[in-house]
């Protein structure tokens, strides 16, 4: 029996019932399919999250001053901290885990223009603040250290801002009014897109102006320091998030008077954090379990098929046996014809599944919608579940096969 | 007295279903000699089958002892037997028993491949035995494209293609018009005239005459005569 008879009995075992060859076929192209498009969009749904959370800034890391967390000091009594640029100044190169470290103003601000008058999430910002950000220029000119430096009235704003402010017909060039005091607008960010993490508003609708000219504007919290809302770190990399909070907080605290473990003085917010909290591994294994359990009863209705045939050919496994066929060449003929078989449903189901992935991956959607993202181990992961359901469905049969009594099967005609 | 092929004592087979046993065979002593052209007459479910199979070793007797060429056949191990059955024996059945999905030439070839024969050594030795058979140009046919006659001429071009020394023909008439019969009659009387030990199991009396012995089998048993009832 070579590979050939064998693949040619095996499809001819196809071709002898054409519906049931067609629904046994169905559940393993469907399953196989399952595989590859599940895993493709548990992929796609990982990096929609990844990239989601990265949109406030790839590893960022921010850190806010609280109230000294004091069990017997009522909380309204409690003395309300704040960072200084001296801070950033203090962290700034004695941090081993960061390659970034700013500080960042902010407030919600009546901002008027053409439109009308909105309140809106200004930041103030220094030209390094779009690395960190992640931010890229669509039009005009960034904030420049210039601007720091002659403490500039000029602004930057975020795709949704320019809309709502500014309407279509919004310019580079045009004027507007923060607090009262004009503003020109020296250019637009390009859309960052949907946020999963963010701090205050999103980077979409932020108006960005010079720390300097924001710091300017008068006396913030009732002191003359330079004080700032936030602390913006980049982590070198996620990895090291643990170890960089831990110098933060002991360099911070010992700034601040307080114990490095005050979470409710130091407070540390960040989308590695919050990615550490969603359980990707889960969602991946719950796919992979969900397409190889379908898988799984694809192969069910081909052992189904292939115990029928034994049945329906026990007339041949006689033959086969009195012209001298050994057991295990019966047993070994029917195993091949499953695989066969199963190499049919499974290659056209991969292919299927390669399809689908392929033409959603080309589909424009909005940016919170996963898309699969197929790659090669996904195929070979469905080849590899492909031939193990093909080889446990084929155990059976061919164990059957080798079962059957000649001697009964040349009677049944 | 020329040397035995097949030698049973007090043979017996015993089919357990459920809680019925039925004996197909009880106590056959048979010795059929190199050479002969035997028929086993007998109605249907006196045990014509069941005997047969034993022959052919696709069946244990469950009592007494079966020899082929002097080896007891229980001594042999199930690849022995299969390689017995492959090289020794030759089956022609009376349904022909063709694998339909098969070509001619390669339901000729069958046994070949079990044996490991090379493919191009399969082909020519199995052209030439559907040659022998007068089936050269039909080689290619499946069973359903071809006549009855040619589905059994292409039976007996399987069973010969090992060049057995004994064949087991079931019926080999059986389905097949009469003048188609006595070719395939034709067949086996001139493969037995050079040689090979033919068994044929028949309830066909024209049969019985063509062979050189004939036996008569009732309810398990063999007689050497015919009795009341039996096909002469």
């Amino acid at each position: 029996m070579n590979l050939l008879q064998v693949t040619r009995s095996a499809l001819l075992t196809l071709r002898t019932q054409k519906l049931r060859t067609f629904l046994t076929l169905f559940g393993m192209v469907w399953g196989t399919a399952s595989v590859v498009f599940l895993l493709s969009w548990g992929l796609g749904i990982e990096r929609m999250i990844e990239a989601g959370f990265g949109r406030v800034g790839r590893n960022v890391v921010t850190v806010f001053a609280g109230k000294i967390g004091e069990d017997f000091t009522p909380a309204h009594d409690r003395r309300q901290l704040w960072f200084t640029r001296a801070d950033v100044g203090a962290l700034a190169g004695r941090l081993e885990h960061a390659d970034l470290v700013l500080g960042e103003a902010r407030g919600w601000y009546p901002v008027t223009a053409g439109q009308g008058m909105l309140s809106r999430d200004v930041r103030g910002v220094e030209p390094r603040h779009m690395a960190l950000r992640g931010t890229r220029m669509a039009a005009g000119r960034a904030i420049s250290q210039a601007d720091l430096n002659s403490r500039r009235r000029v602004a930057v704003l975020g795709d949704g801002a320019r809309k709502r402010l500014l309407g279509p017909r919004g310019r580079i060039g045009d004027t507007i009014h923060i607090l009262g005091t004009p503003y020109s607008v020296i250019g637009f960010f390009a859309r960052v897109g949907t946020q999963l993490a963010r701090d205050f508003d999103e980077v979409d609708e932020q108006v960005w102006i010079p720390i300097t000219t924001l710091l300017a504007t008068g006396p913030r919290y009732g002191t003359d320091h330079e004080v700032i809302d936030l602390i913006a770190l980049r982590a070198r990399d996620r990895s090291e998030f643990d170890a960089l909070v831990e110098e933060v907080r002991a360099i911070l605290a010992r700034r601040l008077s307080v114990s490095p473990g005050d979470k409710e003085a130091i407070i540390v917010v960040s989308p590695i954090q919050a990615l550490r909290n969603v359980p990707l591994g889960q969602i991946r294994g719950l796919l992979f379990i969900l397409a190889a359990a379908t898988l799984v009863i694809g192969g069910i209705g081909i052992l189904n098929m292939m115990l029928d045939a034994v049945q329906e050919r026990s007339q041949e496994i006689g033959v086969r046996l009195a012209v001298g066929a050994r057991r295990r060449d019966v047993v070994g003929q029917f195993f091949l014809e499953t695989l066969v078989v199963t190499a049919v449903g499974g290659l056209a189901g991969l292919s299927l599944g390669v399809a689908s992935c392929w033409a959603l991956s080309r589909l424009q959607v909005p940016d919170v919608v996963p898309v699969p993202i197929l790659q090669p181990w996904i195929v070979w992961l469905a080849l590899g579940v492909m031939s193990a359901v093909g080889f446990a469905s084929g155990v059976v049969p061919a164990w059957r096969a080798s079962r059957v009594e000649p001697s009964i099967t040349l009677r049944t005609e | 007295m020329s040397t035995a092929v097949v030698e049973l004592a007090c043979v017996g087979k015993t089919y357990a279903s459920g809680r019925v046993h039925v004996e197909a065979l009880r106590g056959v002593d048979l010795r059929i000699a190199e050479g002969e052209l035997l028929a086993i007459m007998g109605p249907s479910g006196s045990g014509k089958t069941t005997l047969m199979e034993i022959l052919g070793c696709l069946l244990q007797p469950t009592t007494g002892e079966y020899r082929f060429r002097g080896r007891p056949i229980h001594t042999i191990p199930p690849d022995g037997l299969a390689r017995l059955r492959g090289e020794e024996i030759g089956f022609v059945f009376q349904s022909f028993n063709l694998l339909p999905r098969l070509t001619a030439a390669e339901n000729v070839e069958l046994p070949l491949g079990y044996r490991g024969v090379g493919r191009r050594e399969r082909r020519e030795r199995s052209l030439a035995a559907l040659g022998r058979v007068g089936l050269g140009g039909r080689t290619r046919h499946l069973p359903s494209e071809l006549s009855g006659g040619e589905r059994q001429r292409v039976a007996i071009a399987r069973a010969l293609i090992n060049r057995p020394s004994f064949i087991l023909a079931d019926e080999p008439t059986g389905n097949l018009d009469t003048r188609t019969g006595a070719e395939i009659m034709e067949l086996l009387d001139g493969l037995n005239a050079e040689g090979t030990t033919v068994v044929m199991v028949t309830h066909d009396p024209h049969l019985g005459e063509h062979a050189k012995r004939c036996l008569y089998i009732r309810d398990g048993r063999v007689h050497d005569h015919p009795e009341e009832g039996d096909p002469r």
